[in-house]
């Protein structure tokens, strides 16, 4: 029998073993390996392997932890250095902590400064960053979110880059791509849910039966769509969405199956969706099936677009592949299209991207914009903090040479002020993370909800690293140049310099003046930067609209088809909305129009213009199209250039009449009369009584929004002839709006008592709320600016008056033998001018930068603005100028006397 | 099977089990896991004794020797009756365990 003994002794470590357990432990095992051992030899393993194995078995790879270190239980314990090296670490890292707490405590006014400015800068960094975070880092509520692609047709030779897809996109393309798991379509849109009288319009999206399984979620309760449920004549059933059936029938647990009455048809409620679900940005509230005519499916709807396509990819395809794909497949389904000719000239192609970049992209640069400006904001706080805490420690030399002398090592003194500078970022970080929390609600006049995704400043685990980082990161900013400082300057000198009343350290000097530099360098680009964006949003404001929006009050209804099943009603609901309107005290002009400007919103097409030969190749023009009624031009105050307006006559006239704008007159008939032209709004083979002619000419309104410059090209119909289910009432009112608003309500209730009226908002309101993209990150940059300048002028003073309390006694003599003060006072100024200069210098290189990072982002102002960067070089200047001002008077007021005395 | 932190929680489940019928000694522990799981489980020498050890500290195993002729004394550990308590419970745990694992992989995404 091997003896398993010394094996074993040799190996205790890695066995893992009790010690307290001693000899009995290992007699255990070697047993163990006695019967490892024979079985081993009755399989005819020779002896000498058996042993081997048997001992290589014991440790083995199947060990389910890594082997630990025994518990020191003797005086002989294996590592008992290193034990006492830890306590004493602990407990000299604790004295150090709780030294540095009373040396802060001590310096109130410095930790105040402190702590605030940390907390400022840190603050706003949290702030945009969980913005950052809900927006652009965090994935997508779906499983394996990154597989999720959207599709786009874009025809960027009619200018439309990216729009929608057609209906016949998805339907041909389901089942028919290799890289796609599943296709799905759906489209935003609106619905009034409720009984009469007590209806409510509701955002709803109608989607194909896909949808949910193509995002890879399932319905709470019931079921998702099925694609028998795809047509006009089954597709009464609806899907609520968690909120809505908690809010709606208090989270009834046997609510499939029942009923709920949308558009004025009851559908069966057939699921509810889990609690966390949401698409994107959607609204929606209610999810509908997206039911289409066989009729739909025809090829020459190819390019019908006004849906939105979304895929999955199988797992492993790449998103060129999948792009590949459906490159080809448009080839192919193109070529029977009826108009494959023009839409080639307007180089259509689709394009595949990402679904959560797609969505995030616009907001993407501003972000991260702001986002840098944090940072920007951050190092001027940390180069201020660098300064005051250069000062102070240029004050504590004496006390930090003394315990030098008593035998603290280098490591133990820097360990000393590295943990007052820790103490300090750690509190600054969670003051600042508190800010950011309380001051998210701020944030509410941000209109964040606004933003893709309704991201939302809220504490989360990933806030709670980057706040660590960020304390860490701040930490290190301030504390390495101090630890360079006391690293580089020898102790001893240093009281002896500073005994002798000395101008202090050359270095530390240096160091304080290359700060100031920087910190009016990064002031004068954040300032600037903010001054670029103020002036692009002041220029976007000053731009007209094409209408006059004050005293308007507009509401959206909608006119569905289950209530209003062809033109003619809807037309004639329309005529009586308009009357009744017009009838109501306080409304003095009312109109309808399907489409309002600014709202981001709309529909563009093609128009054939008769007798025009479009240039051979040249893409055709987009038009934007209305349906008004009423008086909807003079109620919203477009101007009339030529010709007259649409009256209500003109829908019932043979022939068919309509405006157009003077983007549209001047494409088309540039230096002549557009009035007596004919459009047809297909193609130029419908019959000659479907042309429309043209009686007017009306102003160019922004249809998107206001920075938008490409030509509208507008075309407005009487509405009977464009008679879409979503309308806006227009009203120019002579009344306080807010009064008004119940009155058209109860109003259009009188018409149809099924019928809302619902986002009613004055168009002032709407064109602010257009702005929002270009107002919010004005705003906030404005505020790190003002904060930037603050700290600049803070840090400023500080340098300069400490240099003049350094240098008090020198200043002293220098009166007492017949220095006018006012030399003294220029001797100090000119340093502050010299440090201006520098810091100036680099502020515009920096400058130079920031304007072409926001250049993207701004509207009319060139990246280099003169007139803003000179206005930025004044401001800076004049504020650190005063704040040199102040020291530099002191300096020349010291009394030589009491200077000299104290010495 | 051969995950790690699957098998640390499994381990004591394992043992207690295992020696609820009748005492049995380190080796034949160690054999039984690995027969029983057809060679998916195994534990050798440095993770199943420390782990005995420790169900005995916490009393729910007892340890005892017993001599034979001829041969090396060994231990044999048995249930006791606080490890007698334990053993649903922790084969409860199990259970659900394994169950809300399988709820979760068997849902197939698409």
């Amino acid at each position: 029998m091997p003896d398993w003994k010394p094996h074993l002794q040799a190996r205790l470590e890695a066995l893992n073993l009790d010690p307290g357990r001693g000899p009995d432990a290992i007699e255990e095992i070697c047993a163990h390996l006695d019967d490892r051992f024979h079985e081993l030899l009755g399989r005819g393993v020779s002896e000498v392997e058996a042993v081997s194995l048997a001992l290589d078995e014991m440790i083995g790879p199947t060990q389910p932890r890594t082997p630990r270190p025994l518990k020191p239980t003797s005086p002989g314990c294996p590592n008992p250095k290193r034990a006492v090296w830890l306590r004493c670490g602990f407990k000299s890292i604790f004295d150090d902590g709780r030294f540095a707490w009373r040396g802060l405590r001590k310096a109130q006014g410095f930790t105040a400064v402190a702590l605030f400015t940390l907390a400022l800068c840190l603050g706003a960094n949290l702030t945009i960053f969980s913005i950052v975070n809900g927006v652009l880092l965090r994935p997508l509520p779906f499983p394996s979110p990154e597989r999720l692609v959207v599709m786009y047709n874009s025809y960027p030779k009619m200018g439309r880059d990216r729009g929608d897809s057609s209906y016949m996109n998805y339907h041909t393309r389901r089942g028919q791509l290799p890289a796609f798991a599943e296709v799905a379509a759906l489209r935003e849109d609106a619905a009034v849910v409720g009984d009469a009288g007590t209806t409510e319009q509701v955002h709803v999206t109608r989607v194909s039966a896909e949808f949910f399984g193509t995002l890879g979620i399932s319905p709470l309760l019931g079921r998702a769509f099925t694609d028998a449920e795809m047509t006009p004549t089954s597709d009464a059933v609806a899907l609520l969405t968690h909120a809505f059936w908690r809010e709606h029938f208090l989270s009834d647990p046997a609510i499939v199956g029942k009923t709920l009455r949308i558009d004025g048809v009851p559908k069966t409620i057939v699921g509810v969706l889990p609690a966390n679900f949401l698409f994107l940005s959607s609204k929606a509230r209610v999810y509908l099936p997206l039911s289409v005519t066989a009729d739909t499916c025809r090829v020459e709807n190819l390019h019908n677009n006004g849906v939105e396509v979304i895929g999955r990819l199988k797992p492993g395809v790449r998103l060129e592949q999948a792009q590949a794909q459906v490159d080809a497949h448009n080839a192919t389904i193109g070529r029977t299209f009826p108009f494959a000719k023009e839409v080639t000239a307007a180089g259509f192609h689709t394009i595949v991207a990402p679904l959560h970049a797609e969505h995030v992209a616009s907001i993407r640069p501003i972000l991260l914009l702001l986002q840098a400006g944090g940072l920007l904001l951050l190092a001027i706080g940390l180069v201020n903090l660098v300064n005051l805490l250069l000062i102070r420690s240029s004050g504590r030399v004496k006390e930090l040479a003394i315990r030098q002398s008593l035998g603290a090592g280098r490591r133990q003194i820097l360990q000393h002020l590295m943990m007052e500078i820790f103490l300090l970022a750690l509190g600054g970080a969670v003051l600042g993370l508190a800010l950011s929390l309380t001051g998210g609600k701020l944030l509410g006049q941000l209109d964040l909800h606004q933003l893709p995704l309704s991201p939302e400043v809220a504490w989360n685990g990933r806030m709670a690293l980057v706040t660590l980082l960020a304390a860490s990161f701040t930490g290190l900013g301030m504390g390495i140049p101090v630890a360079w400082f006391h690293l580089r300057t020898p102790l001893a000198s240093a009281i002896h310099a500073e005994g002798r009343g000395g101008t202090g350290n050359l270095a530390a000097q240096r160091l304080r003046h290359a700060f100031i530099v920087a910190q009016l360098g990064l002031a004068i680009v954040l300032l600037f930067g903010a001054g670029l964006l103020g002036l692009s949003l002041k220029r976007a404001m000053a731009v007209s609209p094409g209408f006059r929006p004050d005293h308007v009050l507009a509401g959206k209804l909608s006119l569905s088809k289950t209530a209003y099943s062809d033109d003619a009603l809807r037309a004639n609901c329309v005529e009586r909305l308009v009357q009744a309107a017009t009838q109501q005290p306080g409304v003095g002009l009312a109109g309808i129009t399907t489409d309002i400007p600014v709202t981001g919103s709309h529909r563009p097409n093609v128009m054939t213009i008769i007798g025009y030969t479009p240039t051979p190749g040249a893409a055709p023009f987009l038009h934007e199209q209305y349906g008004v009624a009423g008086n909807y031009f003079a109620a919203m105050g477009i101007p009339l250039k030529e010709g007259r307006f649409l009256e209500p006559a003109d829908s019932a006239r043979p022939q068919r009449v309509c405006v157009i704008d003077e983007d549209f007159a001047r494409t088309y008939w540039p230096g002549r009369s557009a009035l007596g032209q004919r459009i047809s709004d297909g193609s130029d083979t419908r019959s000659e009584s479907e042309w429309f002619t043209v009686v007017g000419v009306v102003g160019a309104v922004k249809q998107t929004d206001l920075t938008d410059r490409k030509p509208a090209r507008a075309i407005y119909f009487p509405y009977r002839y464009f008679a879409m289910e979503t309308v806006f009432l227009v009203t120019r009112t002579t009344a306080a709006s807010e009064s008004l608003q119940r009155a058209l309500q109860r109003m259009v209730r009188q018409v149809d008592p099924e019928l809302p009226l619902y986002d009613l908002r004055s168009m002032e309101v709407r064109i602010t709320d257009s702005l929002i993209l270009r107002r919010s990150p004005a705003l906030l940059s404005g505020i790190f600016a003002t904060v930037a300048v603050l700290l600049a002028a803070i840090g400023t003073y500080g340098v300069l008056s400490f240099a003049v309390a350094q240098r008090r006694k020198e200043i002293g003599v220098r009166l007492a033998l017949g220095a006018q003060p006012i030399q003294i006072q220029h001797q100090f100024l000119t340093l502050g001018l010299r440090l201006l200069a520098a810091g100036s210098g680099l502020g515009l290189l920096g400058a130079w930068v920031a304007g072409r990072a926001v250049q993207a982002i701004l509207f009319d102002v060139p990246a280099i603005h003169l007139g803003t960067l000179g206005a930025t070089v004044a401001i800076i200047s004049g504020v650190a100028l005063t704040a040199c001002f102040l020291p530099a008077r002191r300096a020349s007021q010291v009394d030589p006397l009491v200077a000299l005395r104290t010495e | 099977m051969q995950d790690r932190e699957l098998k640390k929680g499994s381990a004591e489940l394992l043992i207690l089990s295992l020696v609820q019928q009748q005492p049995r000694h380190g080796y034949e522990i160690s054999k039984l896991i690995e027969l029983r799981s057809r060679g998916e489980l195994r534990f050798n020498v440095a993770s199943l004794y420390p782990l005995l050890y420790r169900l005995e500290k916490r009393g729910w195993i007892q340890g005892r020797w017993v001599e034979k002729a001829g041969q090396r004394r060994r231990r044999f550990y048995r249930l006791t009756p606080a490890g007698r308590k334990v053993l649903p419970a922790q084969q409860h745990a199990w259970l659900a365990f394994v169950d809300a694992i399988q709820r979760i992989t068997s849902c197939d995404h698409a």
